[in-house]
């Protein structure tokens, strides 16, 4: 499968880092074509501007300024997002891509006033975050990011079976055996993506 | 009290502005002292980069590219967020602020082995929303509202634990009419006023 990763990490000595190197790696040994769109490394804007609001549901115009990324959404077949929860969501240039690259017409579309899942090419959608926090503390809040994906994302695509979100969470207190076992586990999962 | 409005809208013609001045309105007349903080307006950058994040750890040297920022969360008793919800969320440039600026050691201290988190913006009493989304309420519950939770549960839990939160969304916004926008002007108004 065509698989688009969106990965938003600034650091490349991180954790993060190592863990988007593992998907990267175990989605290209399953045979799979990887588009790795590297978010920070790609210098992406996040800050939708007052023009793209403007133009925003005017489908002639609203996708000008973002036009690569709404292609590589449109040819993927499966999407893998691989970030940190930072204060609770994603990080600012991950949810900036949502806020400028889903736009009318690319994510969705409307028919008769009513809005239509547009995004029918994604197949098959996955998540891969770290958490500072433990787990009970995401679950008080309802964990919002993984609402984002699971209830959001899901229903914008067209996913067949399972989603899979691969977590750590507690990494404020993680060691050095917590993180190489997910790091297996995550390339025990992406193997059979 | 003092009160700290928190205003993301990159339109300066937008309704988005008309909550804003709505809500200072609301809340000066109510008595309180009121700073704006204008996130379009003032040019700030979300992105939290690579020298930022080494130092994130840090305490004292985390605080510093956010230095002015941190004053006025430390000053104020109120928060008010007033921001359009785009995929269900803060837009990029909110959640950006929330990132870079509610740094550990200063917002909340770091869980040790035998102690979990404690926040540190105890001066914070009261948080509130004003926000408009293109989906609907139904549509919105059923997804969760992950904005609303970052705000109102996730950053009050970095606040006084007695804090006091108020949600208030303008439903279905691409729809919407002058009598709709109109009566939710009012809503703010009134609910903002009585925080």
């Amino acid at each position: 499968m065509r698989v688009l990763v969106l990965y938003a990490h600034p650091v490349e000595t991180s954790f993060q880092a190592a863990v988007h190197r593992t998907v990267v790696e175990a989605l290209t040994h399953a045979g799979h074509q990887v588009d790795d769109c590297d978010l920070y490394a790609e210098g992406f804007d996040p800050v939708l501007s007052r023009l793209e609001r403007i133009d925003y549901h005017d489908l002639a115009r609203n996708r000008r300024n973002v036009d690569p990324y709404v292609e590589r959404l449109l040819k993927a077949e499966a999407l893998v997002l691989v970030y940190p929860v930072w204060n609770f969501g994603f990080p600012a240039i991950l949810k900036g891509f949502f806020d400028r690259v889903f736009l009318p017409g690319v994510s969705f579309r409307m028919e008769g006033g009513k809005a239509v899942n547009n995004l029918q090419n994604i197949r098959k959608l996955a998540a891969v975050a770290t958490y500072g926090g433990a787990r009970w503390k995401a679950l008080l809040v309802g964990d919002p990011p993984r609402r984002s994906v699971k209830r959001v994302l899901r229903a914008q695509t067209r996913p067949f079976g399972r989603v899979p979100y691969l977590a750590h969470y507690d990494m404020n207190r993680s060691t050095e055996a917590t993180r190489s076992a997910f790091l297996r586990r995550v390339s025990k999962e992406m193997e059979r993506f | 009290m003092r009160a700290l409005v928190v205003f993301a809208h990159p339109v300066p013609e937008s309704f988005g502005a008309a909550l804003r001045d709505t809500t200072v309105a609301a809340l000066r007349n109510a008595g309180h002292e009121v700073k704006l903080l204008d996130l379009y307006a003032s040019g700030f950058d979300p992105v939290m980069g690579a020298d930022e994040r080494r130092v994130y750890n840090e305490p004292g040297i985390n605080e510093l590219p956010v230095a002015d920022h941190l004053a006025l969360i430390k000053w104020c008793e109120i928060l008010v967020f007033v921001y359009p919800t785009w995929w269900y969320g803060p837009p990029a440039m909110l959640k950006g602020w929330l990132e870079r600026v509610w740094v550990p050691h200063v917002t909340f201290t770091m869980p040790t082995a035998t102690q979990g988190p404690r926040p540190g913006m105890t001066n914070i009493r009261k948080i509130a929303v004003v926000t408009t989304c293109g989906a609907s309420w139904m549509l919105s519950k059923f997804v969760g509202e992950p904005g609303k939770r970052i705000l109102l549960r996730g950053i009050r839990t970095l606040c006084h634990p007695l804090c006091r939160t108020s949600y208030t969304a303008h439903y279905k916004m691409d729809s919407s009419t002058p009598e709709s926008r109109a009566r939710y002007l009012e809503k703010v108004s009134r609910k903002i006023g009585k925080l």
